[in-house]
């Protein structure tokens, strides 16, 4: 049986994104189109292609990578020769490494994001579909996901924000937990802004309002967000309203003070407020933080959040990677006893054949006449071993035949002291 | 009749269990481990309801003991985290207030058998009900002052912008400790309120004035006036977060100095003869 693993593929650090687009294979077609066709030397595949790589797990032998590239390269109609600068090749042991550290999230661009596990489970079933699996992959790819349920569940490693906008949510919930019940009001526009906008939404904020100078520019985003657009002059009156408040104006003057959020809070009823500030400069006066049930963050606060994340999820990583080494050594157990087990069975099948036959034999040569005639215990036993002794000793050279042909030398071209050394380990003579 | 010394024992050993495994499932971040704290307390309290209703309080001669009268404050205390678990879904106030149940167990057991003997002129169903009533506000201002320690220490660390991490990810937002101690402080101000009348209205006829100057009353008086003041605060809405966190956490301290320090080392009526 065939059981070795290769893998292929190029990402976000091997190629820019527009070599990552020139060579992106489709995952999501049908058995005839799909890329890379199954063959003697690919007996099965798997294409995971993202945005960030495009990576091909198979099962094969010795001439499997060349075929693939061959396949990839012709899917994509370029030649292998200006595929192969940004591929990375991996075999065996490190094929399966690789592929479990990207189902973990441990080799993507964002260490620790969710979507890749997602976008593997759906090549493994697409390729499944396509009936391009086999035992080898099915139990790789079931592993694959059962190490990055593993990795999330015992280290942190996919906790905490590690964007600016996620991070400001993240702390919205602490404040205010359950945030369907919260209103939300984006003030200017920006790109953070709106991602954090676009993170509210995704948790299930009540209403959010969308404040621009530039009215029409405020009903476009409000358009885009399912939001309620409002002129910038009525911030003031709305802040009552809102509990959670994104500002990124380009002002050079704060457009939120203190002394106006304590008339808000009355008129709120003491009810907090979270202002998250990403202009630079800022638009909500510092102080503000320091009101009773008013909460203020910053771009270089939530910046501060965002690298203490990150480096806190690169030590995860470390007890990730390790979780990752024992996975594969069991992986790879497995993969060995694919090998190993018809072996076993092969050699005892051998051995019980050679029993057999003897046996067979000296039951046709068996005289039961004269075994049957002797009346003495004594010499039915006599009788017995000048039957089985001769058995026994074919059985014991046939079953020595081929280990002391080996260790002549007649098939095999290791030396003497490695033969007499593998005859005397495997039979344990000291 | 039931063995109070065996019912004691185990009730503690099941809140003990509780404290051990809601702690650590929240310190180990573990949720299985917090619903077996949270079930191994409905067990203890489950347990203790049960040795009521066969007469625990009949077990002791002469009155209950001091022990006991602990042990039904730790009952309360079981009954406002069970409550607050069922009817708001947070599991974290009733983890936190079981180590308080536990605690109260554990002092009782040493004074089991200390029987408080109550003059026959208290002897009324005013008594019972003056009592019921201040343990229900005390349990539910020691869960009050629980859920207030937490939303101070959260509050701050998210106002002084410092981290969030480890078994703090997985505390109750700001807003839900806050109306969990609105719950707590709208429902001990009315109880406590009708435990302190109670008590006066029975003052009268015992003591020969409504209000004796006794230290006791004087204490529970300025509890009564802080109470009254966090309650109204509350309900104008003109108070949330921090102020009647910090509130709060000062009347339940009044309240244990009241209750383990005036009633234990100042002469009061509320002193009564123990053996």
């Amino acid at each position: 049986m065939d059981t070795s693993i290769f893998l292929v593929g190029l990402n976000h650090r091997t190629a820019n994104v527009d070599i990552r687009e020139r060579f992106a294979l489709a995952n999501h077609c049908s058995q005839e189109l799909w890329a890379i066709p199954c063959s003697n030397n690919i007996r099965e595949n798997i294409i995971l292609s993202t945005c960030n790589r495009v990576e091909v797990v198979a099962s094969g032998n010795t001439k499997t990578v060349d075929e693939l590239l061959e396949d990839w390269a012709r899917a994509r109609n370029v030649s292998v020769d200006e595929l192969k600068p940004y591929v990375y090749t991996y075999s065996h042991e490190e094929a399966i490494r690789h592929l479990f550290l990207v189902a973990s999230s441990l080799d993507s661009m964002v260490v620790g994001e969710p979507q890749i596990l997602g976008q593997l489970k759906k090549a493994y079933k697409q390729a499944a579909s396509a009936k391009k699996t086999g035992p080898i992959l099915n139990r790789l790819l079931h592993k694959a996901f059962s190490v990055a349920k593993r990795v999330r569940t015992e280290t942190q490693v996919a906790s905490n924000a590690v964007s600016i906008s996620y991070a400001a949510v993240e702390l919205a919930k602490r404040i205010f937990g359950d945030l369907s019940q919260h209103k939300a009001m984006l003030i200017g526009a920006g790109e953070m802004a709106e991602l954090a906008a676009k993170h509210l939404l995704h948790f299930g904020i009540e209403e959010l309002f969308v404040a621009n100078r530039t009215f029409s520019r405020a009903q476009t985003l409000a358009e885009e967000f399912s939001a309620r657009a409002l002129p910038f002059e009525s911030i003031n009156e709305t802040l009552p309203k809102v509990d959670i408040i994104i500002t990124s104006t380009g002002s050079t003057d704060p457009i939120i003070r203190a002394r106006n959020i304590v008339g808000v809070l009355r008129e709120r009823k003491n009810r907090p407020m979270f202002f998250i500030d990403i202009a630079v400069p800022r638009d909500v006066d510092p102080d503000v933080n320091g009101i009773d049930n008013v909460y203020l963050y910053d771009i270089d606060d939530l910046k501060e959040i965002v690298e203490e994340n990150l480096s806190s999820r690169k030590d995860e990583a470390h007890k990730a990677k390790k979780i990752v080494e024992d996975e594969v050594a069991t992986y790879t157990q497995w993969l060995k006893s694919l090998e190993v087990q018809p072996t076993i069975v092969k050699l005892i099948d051998r051995h019980e054949r050679i029993a057999h036959e003897e046996l067979e034999h000296t039951l046709r040569h068996l005289d039961t006449s004269r075994l049957s005639a002797q009346s003495d215990p004594k010499a039915v036993k006599e009788e017995l071993q000048n039957i089985l002794e001769p058995m026994l000793q074919a059985i014991v050279h046939k079953i020595n035949h081929e280990p002391l042909m080996y260790l002549k030398g007649e098939s095999t071209h290791l030396g003497s002291i490695e033969r007499i050394n593998t005859i005397r380990s495997v039979f344990g003579l000291k | 009749m039931i063995s109070h010394e065996l019912t004691s024992w185990s009730i503690f050993i099941f809140f003990m269990l509780a404290t051990l495994t809601g702690l650590g499932g929240i310190l180990g971040r573990r949720p299985a481990l917090q619903r077996a704290g949270c079930i191994l307390a409905t067990v203890a309290f489950l347990l203790q309801t049960t040795s009521f209703f066969l007469g625990f309080h009949k077990s002791f001669e002469g009155g209950l003991s001091a022990g006991a009268y602990l042990q039904i404050f730790a009952w309360f205390t079981g009954l406002v985290g069970l409550v607050l678990w069922f009817k708001l879904k947070q599991r974290t106030a009733l983890i936190f207030a079981v180590p308080l149940c536990a605690a109260l167990f554990a002092m009782s057991l040493p004074y089991m058998e200390q029987t408080i003997v109550l003059p026959a002129s208290l002897r009324s169903s005013f008594y019972v009900l003056h009592i019921a009533f201040l343990f229900i506000s005390l349990s539910l201002m020691a869960v009050s002052f629980i859920v207030s320690c937490l939303f101070l220490f959260l509050e701050r660390r998210i106002k002084s912008k410092q981290r969030i991490k480890g078994f703090m990810e997985d505390m109750p937002a700001l807003s839900v400790l806050d109306s969990i101690n609105k719950v707590c402080i709208l429902t001990s101000f009315p109880f406590y309120t009708i435990g302190i009348l109670s008590g006066l209205i029975r003052n009268k006829p015992v003591y020969g004035a409504t209000f004796s100057g006794d230290p006791k009353e004087i204490v529970s008086l300025i509890i009564w006036a802080l109470l009254a003041f966090v309650f109204h605060n509350r309900l104008s809405a003109s108070w949330a977060g921090k102020k009647p966190a910090l509130t709060m956490i000062c009347i339940f301290l009044l309240s244990l100095f009241s209750l383990f320090v005036v009633n234990t080392l100042m002469d009061t009526h509320h002193t009564f003869i123990s053996h």
